[in-house]
């Protein structure tokens, strides 16, 4: 019962695949739903059927409250990709995309990556952690070099193929380690023998770098901006939000998992890499063009925010984190649905083609403007509540010069936010623009999407929910 | 729903109103914007009624009092966990700038009675930053206070960048990013106070009761007084403020540095100086020095300029000086003028910024020297204008004169705390800008309003219409019954500003003992 929601999201990749095979192309469009419908059953099944605490397999399969928040993060993060990539994959688009098809094996290969996060949260045992890092990462790759006639895309997969083995490497050179000082694979066991030693910081480090890869964090950053921009869009939203939520749970795991006693020593440098890494992303963001670049810095600036939920040793940290995860998913990807739509429907994607948009269609203009808004941390949406606890966070750790970059960074935001804005409002449009169609699906997940950016941040439910739980079995 | 909440969810749901509208509909816009406008009025009236009957009877109670009486109460759990509530009411001082900006609302929109561009968006973006000022004013819980002041700065962005002259989109962006900076320094102190609070609540008036230690006071209160010392317009801080006020289009210069500006004041009395008595003792001379430089510098720098608004935008930083050199004085009739003048300054800017409005959009000038005899033609904007300006150089019977006097008296009485030589010398240095003020307004007003026609178009052109006749007319009395009649509007705030005093005095005891 405890793996039914992974198991489901497994057998529908199969069931995607199959019907791929035997279907003819007419009749192809059923196999988004089908991919659609097992994301959603796994959810339904996490809801109904996983209950917050439990173990199978001897213990190397957990499931704790944590797990269960990050599951329905990933399991919701990919069910709105779904539903985003549907116009592209079935060719409603304006334009013409190159190199676009395969529609089973896009689904098959997605929800192959789903399966994967959702087994690196509940994995206890440094193999199977390592197993499913590689499940939910290597698909990854396949899905950035998707368009497979555009050099940009191929470079993007390339290049992810590259550093992304690397950043393997040095997280199962770190993961060795532990096997090899404390002699045993179970987390519970590596925790309770670790040692501060030398060989301790050389893991350290090791895995510094293979999760900082994974989140994006400054120095490990500057793979991001060219994969981001070089994938096909729903790639792109799906990368900025799904793979961060599968850093962060990797990150969860070394940190609360293995390495609890030592979490007090690496509050200084989470800190610095979170100060580092947003101020950067945010300066480098400034002076971007193309809006899936400049989206790429942004999320490099989020995982400098998430991090901070790390610098508290009790459940509170994390509370803000899960939350804060869960609103920048809704935001992120109501700001990529319009960037979506506009792609889908003109074919640009540079933040100067979006000049006059209130004018032609403010309604998607409006769910734009709220999206920036909210990400950059704007009351009364949600970011600016989720942004809020995470400073707290910060601040009731001491770090008060955290606390001050960090505001002063949603300011930076707020200003390159603030030209796409302008573009939107404040330009006017083109004389012979006109008002620009939208498919239902992309119309009904954009209407969902701001709906819900805009009350996570009023409806204290969910965080009061996700605090409560927390709390009750903290480590 | 309480009164309070209506207070703040009138403009809001004005607003959700006017989104309904049609675009093509602007006059049925404009008259909804008034309406929803003059039902707050209303409702404002209604509270100071019920606010001044259950005060009357608190008054000799209050004068020991360590946290102000809060009336009209409603409290909500919000995010229980984290100690955040929604927590509105009323005290003295709060419901002296409800007064106010409801005041200012009703006219701004009287005065935007013309705008013709995108006019949906206009009153929806207008009344929205309303609703966060009105949030901030009644809100007694750190984090809602918080997130009504960024809901009151941001839609500004939009007001001048779409609806504003000359450099925009450059004034809207430097207002824009020096008032979140502030904000960030807010936020800083603010999360500071919570956590070394130990209560995990952001209620006040529980924030209140505790006893902060000296260092943390001393770090933190600089914090947030130059946080919203950014908004009050507090030198060197004040350069956003010019360059805004004057691309800003009428209604949201009124509103801006009518109401707006009035926050930095009012937070830094509310918060900084009411959680943090130490803090203000140890900083108050600091303080106090700065705004003194603000006062001169405002004043000598309004008397360079040629365009009306910056003229007007630099006489509003030398006045909002006025304002936190009051809460940097640290006593009461110090206090007293600091409040006075926020409300005094609000109205009168107000009135300026309107009326500079209303003219520009006859003359299509804003340049001092182009401009002379318009009294000839518009005796009604002279007649306004005047008054407006000789309450700006405190003339006695008008209410700059009570506010500039208290706040003059109380620099000069001193405190326990700085030395009250460098105080008395610091008064009587600002007080000198109030001849210079004298020169700059009535130089200014006469080459305006006297002397021959300059030019021939302005042979043609036609005085107030109705609604600008009722929109200055209200501030324009407004002015005046506060100058004639301050009493009522001191004994409203007086109770309030008690606390503040009780607590300062506290700290001086142990401090002593010490």
């Amino acid at each position: 019962m405890l793996m039914l929601p992974e198991i489901i999201v497994v057998c529908s990749a199969a069931l995607v695949l199959l019907a791929d095979m035997f279907l003819a192309e007419r009749k192809r469009v059923i196999i988004a739903p089908i991919a659609a419908a097992g994301l959603a059953s796994a959810m339904l099944a996490l809801v109904i059927f996983v209950p917050q605490t439990g173990s199978m397999l001897g213990g190397r399969f957990v499931i704790d409250s944590v797990a269960w928040w990050f599951k329905i993060f990933f399991t919701f993060s990919g069910l709105i990709t779904i539903l985003l990539s549907l116009d592209l994959l079935d060719g409603r688009t304006a334009v013409r995309a190159m190199g676009i098809g395969f529609r089973g094996e896009y689904y098959s290969v997605l929800l192959a990556t789903i399966s994967g996060m959702m087994f690196l949260i509940s994995a206890r045992d440094i193999i199977t952690l390592y197993v499913s890092l590689e499940l939910a990462t290597i698909p990854l790759f396949i899905l950035a070099a998707w368009r497979r006639n555009d050099v940009r895309s191929g470079e993007a997969g390339l290049k992810y193929v590259i550093i992304g083995a690397m950043a393997s490497a040095f997280v199962l050179y770190g993961l060795g380690l532990f096997y090899g000082i404390t002699g045993s694979t179970t987390i519970a066991n590596i925790s309770s023998q670790l040692k501060n030693t030398p060989a301790l910081w050389l893991m350290a480090a090791m895995l510094t770098a293979g999760i900082g890869f994974k989140l994006t964090i400054v120095p490990f950053h500057f793979w991001a901006a060219d994969v981001y921009q070089g994938a096909p869009v729903p790639v792109t939203a799906y990368l900025s939000v799904a793979s961060k939520g599968a850093g962060l749970a990797f990150m969860f795991q070394l940190f609360y998992g293995i390495g609890r006693e030592f979490i007090a020593d690496a509050s200084l440098l989470i800190a610095i890499f979170a100060a580092i890494t947003m101020t950067l992303g945010n300066t480098v963001a400034i002076v971007q063009s193309n809006i899936k670049r400049f989206m790429a810095f942004s999320a490099i600036s989020q995982a400098g925010y998430l991090i901070m939920g790390f610098l508290s040793s009790d459940s509170g940290g994390s509370a803000a984190m899960i939350f804060y995860m869960l609103v920048y998913a809704v935001t992120n990807l109501t700001v990529f649905a319009c960037i979506i739509w506009y792609f889908n429907q003109t074919g640009k994607e540079t933040i100067e083609d979006y000049c006059g948009l209130s004018r032609t269609n403010p309604a998607i203009a409006l769910a734009m403007m709220l999206g920036l808004f909210s990400l950059s941390g704007i009351p009364p949406l949600s970011g600016f509540v989720g942004k809020f606890f995470l400073f707290s966070v910060a601040s009731k750790a001491g770090y008060h010069w955290l606390v001050a970059v960090a505001a002063v960074n949603s300011t930076i935001s707020l200003y390159y936010y603030l030209r796409i804005v302008r573009q939107m409002y404040i330009e006017p449009a083109d004389e012979n623009a006109i008002k620009i169609p939208i498919t239902p699906v992309l119309a009904i997940t954009l209407t969902a999407l701001t709906v819900a950016a805009v009350i996570m941040g009023i409806i204290p439910i969910l965080y009061e929910t996700i605090s409560k739980q927390l709390s009750a079995q903290w480590y | 729903m309480g009164l309070v909440s209506w207070l703040i969810a009138i403009p809001f749901i004005t607003a959700l109103v006017i989104i309904a509208l049609p675009q093509k509909q602007s006059r049925m816009i404009r008259w909804v914007a008034a309406g929803g406008c003059a039902i707050h009025l209303a409702l404002t009236a209604v509270a100071t009624w019920l606010f001044w009957n259950a005060a009357k009877v608190d008054v000799s109670s209050v004068k020991t009092a360590m946290l102000t009486k809060l009336y009209l109460v409603e409290r909500l759990e919000w995010f229980s966990s984290l100690g955040i509530q929604y927590f509105v009411g009323l005290d003295g001082i709060s419901m002296a700038m409800v007064i106010l900006t409801s005041i200012i609302i009703f006219t701004g929109v009287l005065a935007s009675w013309y705008v013709e561009i995108r006019t949906k968006e206009f009153f929806v973006l207008l009344l929205t930053l309303s609703t966060g000022v009105f949030g901030v004013f009644v809100s007694f819980d750190l984090f809602l206070f918080f997130m009504f002041y960024e809901v009151a700065v941001l839609p500004m962005y939009l007001l001048i960048g779409v609806w504003g002259t000359g450099p925009k989109e450059y004034s809207a962006m430097k207002l824009t990013l020096m008032l979140l900076v502030g904000s960030a320094f807010i936020l800083v102190g603010m999360l500071a106070i919570y956590n070394a609070s130990g209560l995990n609540t952001f209620d006040l008036q529980k924030l209140a009761t505790v006893n902060f230690t000296s260092d943390f006071q001393k770090w933190v209160f600089p914090m947030i007084f130059v946080g919203f010392g950014v908004i009050g317009a507090l030198y060197p801080l004040h350069t956003w403020s010019p360059d805004g006020h004057s691309s800003a289009p009428t209604a949201v210069s009124m509103l801006h540095a009518g109401v707006l500006m009035k926050l930095g004041g009012y937070g830094a009395l509310r918060i900084a100086v009411y959680l943090l008595p130490i803090g203000a003792t140890a900083w108050g001379l600091f303080f106090m020095i700065l705004t003194t430089i603000n006062i001169i510098y405002g004043a000598f720098g309004a008397i360079t300029q040629r365009d009306l608004k910056y003229f007007t935008a630099y006489s509003s930083v030398s006045h909002c000086g006025f304002v936190l050199f009051g809460v940097a004085a640290l006593n009461m009739m110090a206090f007293k003028g600091a409040v006075i003048q926020m409300f005094s300054h609000g109205i009168m800017t107000g009135l300026f910024f309107g009326l500079i409005g209303m003219i520009y959009g006859r003359t299509h000038t804003r340049n001092i020297h182009e401009m002379g005899g318009l009294a000839k033609r518009m005796p009604w904007f002279a007649a306004v204008f005047y008054i407006a300006g000789f309450a700006s150089l405190g003339l006695p019977g008008l209410s700059g004169f009570v506010a500039e006097t208290h706040v003059f008296l109380g620099g000069f009485f001193g405190n326990g705390w700085a030395s009250i030589t460098v105080m008395r010398v610091l008064t009587i240095i600002a007080t000198m800008s109030i001849v210079v003020t004298a020169v700059y307004v009535l130089r200014g007003l006469g080459r305006v309003f006297y002397g021959p026609i300059t030019n021939a178009h302005f042979e043609h052109l036609r005085d107030a219409t109705i609604p600008e006749r009722i929109s200055t007319g209200i501030l324009a009395t407004v002015l005046v019954i506060v100058g004639l009649a301050p009493w009522f509007f001191i004994n409203m705030i007086e109770g309030s500003l008690m606390p503040l005093i009780n607590r300062l005095n506290e700290t001086g005891a142990t401090a002593a003992l010490r």
